[in-house]
């Protein structure tokens, strides 16, 4: 089989690529460039010159045909652009959904026919299995590692032309096979944060893109002011760090009401919530007739829980049995049953 | 594989390649040394300037030897001193637009000209540095450089000619034009990368942009690149037959640009060509895919200018040929050829691919 290999530079497509190649596939490496890094902090990123390097080098080890595709225009179309009006409404995004579906993944399936490739892989943590009804997407089987809640957005016929090479490999085996396959940059380390905010400072980067935030005020429940910020972009539901607030009781921002600029604090156990909607629902394994039983994840690093889920005209409602901690505006609630992704949506 | 990109590099001509063998051996030593070996290689270094020289009709004397043509733009542009205003035109390569911008960064005024147009008396003023890219490296559209340059001279503007593109596409001589400088790079007609010339007409103050050791009578400073040098020098002396290969050559960009056109292309650009290039925008693709999925059939194209990170930008020339219509730039794909490694049966199966290929996409 002829495959297009989706290649950031890391180690993970890397591995991907070497293990296909070893299988006997013909393998054509494509690195999407989304983003023009700035400055030495954004190595070991997927889109530094080196990262671009990095997958040129492990092409050329393979010895199959290598090219950097410019994405740059949709990214920030597609990606950036809604990630900053989101941090101004005061949500938390995770554009990772929307760069997976629409810039990365949708857009190598739909260039895979004309590259004369059949299929279009890439190092995530997730499984495919066969099914009558088509191709059903699993967890990776490693579960600190599986990325299947940035896949849930996935079209059905980009799903169909996927192949994980990774799924059912740890992070250290798959370095483990890095080395046995002699991929160059198998030790190369990798970072949490956001590709275009290498260094995690989400209201800087908003600030510097769209100018000075909106300045507003904490606020307890009751609506009293306890300090003043200089714009909600700077605060996720649940943060406690850097509120500003001085000593006393721990408090957490709880919500954010964008017209009025306001973040209200309280305290831990007023996190937690046992209701959400969610909006831009994606239904894999096509959408249900009325309600059912699943297992619901409301971020990245969450262990889905067991939930009621409600579906509507174009979105859904989730009734967790147990009540949730930080159920965060913008993030994905992706529904699992067992390992399989059933769908996804975004909190409101 | 089939190489249809010439205007980026043509393949290494036999002229240049027998010289530069020949060359390695004997001339590694610097040119500027007294000793025996340093001898040999000046030598060589000044029968290639011989070489260049004499295919533009110029003295040796005239020539400057540079790393390529991008120096030797550079080196017109910013060496003749400060001009009052800079005019030159959208389509030019990035070697002449940079230099040029360069000069607007330092407060000289500067024109950039839309497609072929052809600039107002009042711009021709003494003063006035004019740089004309003289063929388009992307359509190879030719602008009409003999009466731009008699106009020029008559009004006292300076003229300055890219000439990259031009060099064994059309015959010229030195004094064909007065102009003040040529600029012309070795990798387009048969020789390597790696060297240039700037033809420079006598009684010019050329400064240096790296005076270095004063080389190249302090015009150009640094240790040239002798092997590479005499590669050109070669490929220079073999100009005659690259241009009596030019119908041939025209007779193949005419069977692919049919193909094309038949495959739903159009042609980017209008009036008179070099033979070398035809430039097709194919609505449904994106010239970066294109050019992938026909290297990976065994086809090698182009978008337009290779830059140095490997990514297609929106070709700038196909842009400034067609303001009005943006997709062309983003969909252009150039196929560029010249006498080295085709055949009948090179093109027919170019052809071929283009076919199997350019129908994956619809709109």
């Amino acid at each position: 089989m002829r495959i297009l290999v989706a290649m950031s530079g890391g180690v993970d497509s890397s591995v991907a690529a070497a293990l296909l190649h070893e299988a006997g596939h013909e393998l054509v490496g494509v690195t999407l460039h989304l983003w023009d890094a700035a400055g030495e902090q954004m190595v070991g990123r997927c889109c530094a010159p080196e990262d671009r390097d990095d997958a040129r080098r492990t092409c050329e080890h393979l010895g199959i045909p290598h090219y950097v595709l410019d994405e740059r225009e949709a990214f920030r179309r597609d990606v950036v652009e809604p990630f900053l009006d989101e941090y101004r409404a005061g949500r938390t995004p995770i554009p990772c959904v929307e760069c997976n579906r629409t810039v990365k993944l949708d857009h190598l399936a739909q260039l895979a026919p004309r590259f004369g490739c059949d299929a279009v892989a890439t190092g995530h943590y997730a499984r495919l299995v066969p099914s009558e009804t088509g191709a059903r997407l699993l967890r990776g089987r490693d579960h600190g590692k599986d990325q299947s809640y940035f896949l849930f957005g996935l079209r059905r016929e980009t799903l169909e032309r996927m192949v994980f090479p990774l799924g059912d490999l740890t992070k250290d085996e798959v370095r483990a096979e890095g080395r046995r396959l002699g991929v160059p940059n198998a030790d190369k380390g990798e970072s949490q944060e956001l590709c275009f905010v290498p260094d995690g400072d989400v209201a800087g980067f908003v600030g510097r893109e769209r100018g000075p935030g909106r300045p507003g005020t904490l606020v307890d429940d009751a609506g009293s002011v306890l300090a003043e910020h200089q714009g909600v972009e700077a605060f996720t539901i649940g943060q406690r760090k850097g509120l500003g607030l001085g000593g006393g009781p721990a408090r957490y921002v709880l919500r954010i009401v964008p017209d009025q600029a306001q973040v209200v604090v309280g305290g831990a156990t007023d996190l937690f919530g046992a209701e959400l909607e969610a909006s831009g629902a994606r239904w894999l394994a096509g959408a249900p007739e009325g309600s059912f039983s699943a297992e619901v994840r409301i971020r990245y690093r969450h262990t889905p829980a067991p939930a009621t889920v409600e579906p509507g005209p174009e979105g859904f409602r989730v009734r967790f049995h147990e009540p949730q901690r930080a159920i965060t505006p913008g993030q994905a609630a992706v529904i699992y049953r067992g390992d399989e992704v059933l769908g996804g949506g975004f909190i409101q | 594989m089939i190489y249809l990109d010439h205007h980026a590099a043509t393949p290494l001509g036999e002229p240049a390649r027998r010289a530069m063998e020949a060359a390695a051996a004997a001339a590694w030593a610097n040119p500027s040394s007294v000793h025996a070996a340093g001898r040999a290689a000046r030598a060589l270094l000044e029968r290639a300037r011989e070489q260049v020289a004499a295919a533009l009709g110029a003295r040796p004397a005239e020539v400057v030897l540079t790393s390529g043509g991008t120096e030797a733009c550079d080196l017109a542009i910013g060496g003749l001193g400060r001009p009052e205003r800079v005019v030159s035109w959208r389509l030019a390569h990035p070697a002449v637009l940079a230099p040029c911008a360069t000069w607007e960064s330092a407060g000289v005024p500067q024109l950039l000209l839309d497609g072929l147009e052809v600039p107002a008396d009042d711009l021709l003023e003494p003063g006035t540095l004019l740089v004309v890219p003289w063929v388009g490296h992307e359509t190879g559209n030719v602008l009409d450089l003999a009466a731009l340059a008699e106009r020029a001279h008559r009004r006292g503007a300076r003229v300055v000619v890219d000439a990259n593109q031009a060099l064994g596409r059309l015959p010229f001589r030195m004094d064909d034009w007065p102009v003040a400088a040529v600029a012309i790079a070795s990798h387009k007609i048969g020789g390597p990368a790696g060297a240039g010339a700037l033809v420079l007409r006598r009684g010019l103050e050329l400064a240096p942009r790296f005076p270095g050791g004063g080389q190249e009578r302090g015009r150009r400073g640094g240790s040239p690149g002798v092997a590479a040098l005499v590669g050109f020098g070669a490929a220079c002396g073999a100009l005659a037959d690259r241009l009596d290969a030019m119908p041939r050559v025209a007779a193949w960009r005419d069977r692919l640009e049919a193909a094309g056109i038949h495959l739903g292309g159009v042609v980017n650009g209008a009036g008179p060509r070099v033979a070398s290039v035809t430039n097709l925008s194919f609505r449904a693709w994106k010239s970066a895919h294109l050019v992938a999925a026909l290297d990976l059939e065994g086809l090698a194209t182009s978008a337009g200018a290779a830059c140095s990170s490997g990514l297609a930008e929106p070709s700038p020339g196909v842009a400034a040929l067609h303001p009005d219509e943006p997709w062309r730039a983003a969909s252009a794909l150039r196929l560029s050829l010249g006498p080295e490694g085709l055949d009948d049966d090179a093109i027919d199966r170019a052809v071929a691919i283009l076919e199997r290929v350019v129908p994956r996409a619809t709109i």
